[in-house]
């Protein structure tokens, strides 16, 4: 009844205004929270969104609403021996999701896909005595303190003239999207959620800013816009999802969301096409024939953190 | 009921405060904004003016359609064109020159040939790129040279043994034949390619295969790579999803080097290449150096 009859007033207030614009941000800013709206209220939300976007970059751009389709789990297998870190990836996804791709001010650039290069570790015979402390012969086992195999402790920058490295493995790394998300459960506003067909998305218009699903996220895969975003108008992808990547605004949390543009319509995310090794795998989970369904009843598989009970539909896998 | 009365009132105001408190916050937001657009925009003449210059400076450069290598470098290339305004077919990296998006998965394909173990995916929904119009010098092959006429093919003979004979020719039109590395020496010329159609390659019962079917050929061998490419999941494919959704197969000469696999100082299949840049370093970070330092010694 009490907050009614504030809407109401500021709904008088807004009766007066002719001013379109303003119409905009106040019906943008009482929208409700994505899950509960009606079909018309999204409806409403996708032309209003829709028609502020193509006046704001110049060009037609379109917001689509298009929900999970019945019988689909998503789900993603990348290939840990392939991948020979030539960062397509991470590039394709920036000219895909709209992230901001400003270089002037730190916070400016956004990239999802980390690509981690690891050393290559091995066993020494002549570290066999060495240990730690030192010289009290062996405490803490000389060899444990070579890595062997992989280890979370990676590079970012690397810059070799060539990839693969020797002696380095690589290993990207986003969105798990998991099955039980600890940013889900953290989210003060219930802004991210889980749909349907599994992929963990935002409702950026709801997000508040607070960052409290970045610091839940075991996996380093959310990103705050700092800054305003930086999104020059030629470079812009104009086919858009409101859950995807539409553009984003200042103070609200992104994160890769399986293309879902795409991926609802069919169409593979655009990491998997562009991986020259095609370490990248996408399909359906609930098909056996899908490659992922194979790659999981044939190939060694692991998953990323599994200690934590997160159950990420992002598998890694090697021949 | 009065009291109710007064609070709704107090409340209306209050929120009608609020709307305005919020719309000028956006306002102010929004035109801060619509400045900096307009710095840019004055700024921005000056700098299609540069772009031009270096534009115009080789004026058929840019007339010259953009190429993107897709896979591994000398293999599979697609060139940029505009499919609808605003839309590429494919985006290029401008460091690497490597294709980074695709706008159109089916530029420049055709339907597959039949191939056991694909027999349900619905017809025209296996596509491929055709690998004979990169193969420059192939139509020549059984022409110009291979063309079984000649003194050396009356009466006609065969090689006595497997040992390649290096024929300069050859070696200058392929110059990667010097190198050549496939099968640790145990390989040789007429394993892949047919004895007397040398345009096409060869399968166990010395049937022609064609060059676009390669996986035919190398299955003979790599009979687990035929298997899990066959299933999706060894290489490379780009378009629908779906198991039986219409996608581009990439053949396996348009990431392996059916001459020189074992490319690379890495001494795996697939050749060495430059790497697209880095993110952004972090704040106050002048290099990379910070990733270096372990915090166990080792
Ligand atoms: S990887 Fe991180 S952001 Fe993604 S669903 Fe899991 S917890 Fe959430
Ligand atoms: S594009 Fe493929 S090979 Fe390159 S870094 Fe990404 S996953 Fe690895």
């Amino acid at each position: 009844m009490l907050s009614l009859s504030s809407l109401m007033g500021t709904a008088a207030l807004m009766a007066e205004s002719d001013d379109a614009q303003a119409a905009i941000e106040w019906a943008e800013h009482f929208q409700k929270n994505y899950r509960l709206m009606t079909d018309e209220e999204k409806a409403e939300a996708r032309a209003r969104l829709e028609k502020r976007y193509s006046e704001e970059y110049g060009k037609q751009v379109t917001v689509d609403t298009t929900p999970a389709q019945p019988g689909v789990l998503m789900g993603y297998a990348l290939n840990i021996r392939k991948c020979i870190g030539c960062r397509r990836c991470v590039h394709a996804c920036v000219a895909e999701n709209n992230q901001s791709r400003g270089k002037n001010r730190p916070g400016e650039k956004i990239e999802w896909i980390q690509v981690l290069r690891m050393e290559r570790g091995k066993f020494d015979a002549e570290k066999m005595n060495h240990g730690y402390p030192e010289g009290l012969g062996i405490q803490v086992g000389g060899n444990a303190y070579t890595p062997v195999g992989q280890v979370l402790e990676g590079q970012y920058h690397y810059t070799p003239d060539l990839v693969p490295e020797k002696d380095a493995t690589y290993m990207p790394i986003a969105c798990m999207q998991c099955e039980k998300p600890p940013c889900v459960k953290v989210c003060p506003v219930r802004t991210t959620y889980r749909e349907p067909d599994g992929v963990v998305v935002i409702d950026y218009n709801w997000c508040i800013g607070c960052r409290m699903c970045m610091g839940a996220c075991p996996y380093w895969a959310r990103r705050l816009n700092v800054t305003n975003p930086v999104l020059p108008k030629e470079e812009m992808n104009p086919v858009t999802h409101y859950l995807g990547n539409r553009p984003r605004m200042r103070g609200v949390v992104e994160k890769c969301h399986w293309c879902l543009q795409r991926t609802r319509h069919g169409r593979y995310p655009a990491c998997v096409e562009v991986c020259p090794v095609g370490a990248r795998k996408f399909g359906n989970l609930l098909d056996p024939n899908s490659e992922v369904s194979l790659i999981l009843a044939r190939k060694n598989v692991f998953r990323l953190k599994a200690d934590l009970n997160t159950f990420p539909k992002f598998f890694y896998f090697y021949d | 009921m009065k009291k109710i009365a007064l609070y709704t009132t107090i409340f209306a105001l209050f929120g009608g405060a609020l709307y305005v408190a919020v719309a000028a916050g956006k306002t102010g937001a929004a035109t801060q904004p619509a400045e900096a657009q307009a710095a840019t925009t004055e700024a921005a003449p000056a700098q299609p003016a540069a772009a031009a210059e270096t534009a115009a400076a080789p004026a058929d450069a840019a007339k010259e359609p953009v190429v993107c290598f897709e896979s591994r470098k000398g293999a599979s290339e697609v060139t940029q064109r505009e499919i609808r305004p605003g839309w590429p077919n494919v985006k290029c990296s401008p460091t690497t020159g490597a294709a980074l998006w695709y706008g159109d998965p089916f530029d420049g394909t055709v339907p597959m040939g039949k191939m056991p173990g694909l027999e349900n995916i619905p017809e025209g929904h296996a596509l491929v790129k055709p690998r004979s119009e990169k193969l420059a010098i192939l139509p020549m092959c059984a022409t110009a040279c291979h063309n079984g006429v000649g003194p050396k093919f009356t009466p006609p003979t065969l090689p006595k043994d497997k040992k390649p004979t290096p024929i300069p020719t050859m070696e200058g039109l392929l110059p990667e034949l010097k190198e050549f590395q496939h099968g640790r020496g145990r390989l040789w010329c007429l394993d892949c390619h047919h004895t007397t159609q040398r345009n096409k390659l060869v399968d166990n019962f010395g049937d022609p295969i064609d060059f676009d079917q390669s996986q035919l050929l190398c299955g003979k061998c790599h009979g687990d790579k035929l298997r899990d490419w066959r299933d999706g999941i060894h290489g490379k494919r780009i378009g629908e999803w779906a198991s039986d959704g219409k996608k581009r197969w990439f053949l396996c000469t348009e990431c392996h080097n059916p001459h020189n696999v074992q490319q690379g100082e890495r001494n795996r299949g697939f050749a060495q290449l430059q790497p697209e840049p880095p993110p952004p370093l972090p704040k106050g970070m002048p290099d990379m150096k910070h990733e270096l330092v372990h915090p166990v010694a080792h």
